[in-house]
């Protein structure tokens, strides 16, 4: 049957291709076509895919020409594959069973031959890179796609496989011949990139930096695209690059919590791909118990990373690698969380009031419970070093290091599905983080200034972007309390406006803070994440959670540097 | 082991927790048997002692916690707090109730972005709050806290 084809194809070409030509004329000597080719010689591709053939003459004159479109194309064996004589496909050759068939060519009574093997290998997994890449708003990324087979071989699927953005108003990505594969950045965040061929995919996360090229500026994203799908509500994400210290082994992390509230960078294990030295202390690797006031805790070693916020220089840094298997737990984490699925992040961002998440305690007491030198599967308690206590990265910066500004719009009553804005590194040390018509506020040596709220005096109150609702105490008449399941929120039965007066820890300045709650179970019944009237029931000080940053500037100044609001620790808003 | 031994070995870990200030505790819910052994073994260690109206605080200093624990006048240890860098940990100071409290724990949903966790079991609350380098919490028996006492004097 094969052989039948093959020979009707050969008879019928020439008297197809020579019609017209061939004839000659009168005048100057007519080149003529004395050989032909066609490239790829004897290729093998997977059956699903298709193959570009080119054929090319060479002439009486030793020129030679891309006969590619004007050549007529025949295949032997069409259940094996078809080619395309189609304009615009010409030499397209498109499988549709396995085996082997002859691709012929022919031009100027001329013809040539090729073997098209399609190989029953399937298509396994599909490979996108560049990996976990960053890029600049406005700018462009080609992505190839890579499809590893079932017999071991791979093909490059770029121009073949069905490309898509999970999140267009981020990057697109182009389907369009001749650019497939090429992203274009449209808008801070991430979106992940997506390579479909069949019933296989690959797929890899796109961020894009914004600030408009300004070198101290992270874009936040409160639920939006730089947070992972399904976040608890109110939940400020950024994202940074680690890197290998030394080394251009680098990953962006996206999914952490900014935390004003806490001091150092955390990221679970299971996030990171680069493999980070480990910090020792005395004959054994560092490890930390990190406990917060929900209950949660965070166990794992302390390793060094090379950490680049926004586009600043890289800072080294001992970071806390979140790894509930690393050694043994001890007895302050015993509930140390497993995943960023259990804690609801891939890691937290501590850009608080202070350098260090201990900090002297912990260079004089062993055994209490924070810190622990690590031998195999033994961990104690041990003393740390300030260098080699886990670090506020920010402190750490050559400038822009004496604290942070975040800035987040204002969000209507009612909410948002999610609100961009920025986190922008210094104080007063460039002109898009000098303080205006704010006044700073001086918080103690663990970080609390006083709020009085319902001529309650709370000395125990704080400003954290890593708590995602206003959490105080009020009395049931003034704000009553949701039915369970949600009972520890407030769910008064219209949107109250109150006002609390904040006062700096050594007495002064003081000011009001006018502020409004809802009713948290409506809210939440809507499709949107954001919330400025989100309030909970507290115990101890006020907790001015992410409500309090919508629509403000809020200054955090670092315990020890200064700027013209004051020398830290203190807020200015 | 005799309870007193069982006692006393709580109270000896405890002594190696809080190392430094080679403080001791009672645990939640003592008998006034058990406090008065427990001062007697333990004479040495330095305690403030704050006396109110209907009920004693006994302050225990570490380097890196501080923890009241709250007497009644029949010296029944009817509720702790606690303030500091870490939580204090409530295997040794929630005694016999420690199971009860990880049960509840362990069933209890994750409300992320909180900064509070309330868990009240059938003979216990347990309430932690606060934030990095001063985490906060109380635990108290509400059956044993004295009549005329106010919850919110444990703090």
């Amino acid at each position: 049957m094969r052989s039948n084809n093959l020979i009707i194809l050969l008879l019928l070409l020439p008297a197809i291709t020579c019609c017209g030509g061939g004839g000659g004329g009168g005048g100057t000597t007519p080149k003529t076509l004395v050989s032909l080719a066609v490239s790829p010689s004897n290729p093998s591709i997977a059956l699903g895919t298709t193959q570009q053939f080119g054929a090319i003459g060479t002439f009486s004159d030793n020129s030679t020409q891309d006969l590619t479109t004007s050549a007529t194309w025949g295949s032997s064996v069409t259940s094996v594959a078809t080619i395309s004589n189609a304009a615009g496909s010409n030499g397209m050759a498109a499988t549709s069973g396995t085996g082997t068939t002859t691709i012929i060519v022919a031009s100027g009574g001329l013809s040539a031959s090729t073997t098209l093997t399609v190989t029953a290998a399937t298509l396994v997994s599909i490979t996108v890179l560049p990996a976990n890449h960053s890029i600049a708003q406005g700018t462009t990324l080609q992505f190839s796609a890579t499809g590893a087979f079932s017999n071991s071989t791979t093909q490059d699927l770029t121009t073949s496989a069905a490309w898509s953005s999970s999140v267009t108003s981020v990057a697109t990505i182009s389907n369009a011949a001749g650019s497939n594969g090429m992203a274009t950045s449209v808008a801070p965040g991430t979106a992940t990139i997506l390579a479909v061929s069949g019933s296989r995919s690959g797929s890899t996360t796109l961020t894009v930096t914004g600030g408009g090229g300004q070198v101290n500026v992270l874009p936040v994203t409160v639920n939006g695209s730089l947070c992972s799908s399904g976040s608890y509500f109110n939940k400020p994400c950024v994202s940074l690059t680690v890197c290998i210290p030394g080394t251009s082994t680098c990953q962006v992390v996206t999914d952490l919590l900014l935390d004003t509230g806490s001091y150092g960078l955390r990221i679970f294990k299971q996030a990171l791909s680069v493999s980070l030295p480990q910090v020792t202390v005395g004959a054994g690797s560092l490890a930390e118990c990190v406990q917060f006031a929900d209950g949660s805790s965070e166990w794992g070693p302390v390793r060094l990373a090379s950490v680049i916020l926004g586009n600043e220089p890289a800072v080294q840094v001992p970071i806390h690698v979140v790894d509930a298997t690393f050694g043994s737990l001890s007895s302050a984490c015993r509930n140390a969380d497993a995943s960023p699925a259990t804690a609801g992040f891939n890691g937290i961002l501590g850009v608080g009031l202070f350098t260090h998440d201990c900090g002297g305690l912990c260079t004089s007491s062993a055994n209490n419970g924070i810190y622990s030198a690590c031998n195999g599967s033994v961990c104690n308690g041990t003393t740390v070093p300030l260098a080699s206590q886990v670090q506020n990265p920010v402190a750490l910066l050559p400038q822009d290091n004496n604290g942070v500004l975040v800035q987040l719009p204002g969000v209507p009553l009612g909410g948002a599905p999610s609100v961009n804005g920025s986190l922008v590194l210094g104080i007063g040390t460039r002109s898009n983080n000098t303080p205006a018509a704010v006044t700073g506020y001086p918080a103690n040596s663990v970080g609390e200034f006083t709020t009085t709220f319902n001529g309650v005096t709370l000395t125990n109150s704080f400003i954290d972007s890593g708590s995602n609702g206003l959490y105080f105490s009020a009395p049931a008449s003034l704000l009553p309390l949701c039915p369970s399941p949600n009972a520890s929120f407030y769910c008064p039965a219209a949107t109250t406006s109150l006002s609390a007066t904040n006062t700096g820890a050594f007495g002064s300045p003081s000011g009001p803070v006018p502020f409004q709650i809802g009713n948290f179970n409506s809210l939440v019944r809507t499709s949107n994440r954001v919330f400025s009237e989100a309030g909970g029931s507290g115990i101890g000080g006020f907790d001015w959670g992410l409500p309090f940053f919508f629509g403000r500037n809020v200054f955090i100044g670092i315990e020890g540097t200064s700027s013209s609001q004051g020398t830290g620790p203190y807020w200015a808003y | 082991m005799t309870k007193r031994n069982q006692v006393i070995t709580r109270c000896m870990a405890m002594v190696a927790v809080l190392a430094s200030s080679q403080s001791a505790h009672a645990v939640l819910g003592g008998s006034a048997e058990t406090i008065t052994a427990d001062r007697k073994a333990l004479q040495a260690v330095h305690r403030a002692t704050t006396p109110h109206n209907g009920y004693t605080v006994e302050e225990v200093v570490s380097d890196a916690t501080t923890v009241r624990e709250y007497v009644s006048p029949s010296g029944v240890v009817f509720g702790i707090a606690w303030n500091g860098y870490v939580h204090p940990d409530l295997a040794l100071l929630l005694g016999s109730y420690w199971d009860e409290y990880s049960a509840a724990r362990r069933k209890a949903a994750r409300i992320s972005g909180r900064t509070r966790q309330q868990l009240a079991t059938d003979n216990i609350v347990v309430e932690k709050w606060g934030h990095m380098r001063n985490l906060q919490g109380r635990a108290y028996v509400p059956s044993l806290v004295p009549a005329g006492v106010c919850i919110d004097e444990i703090k």
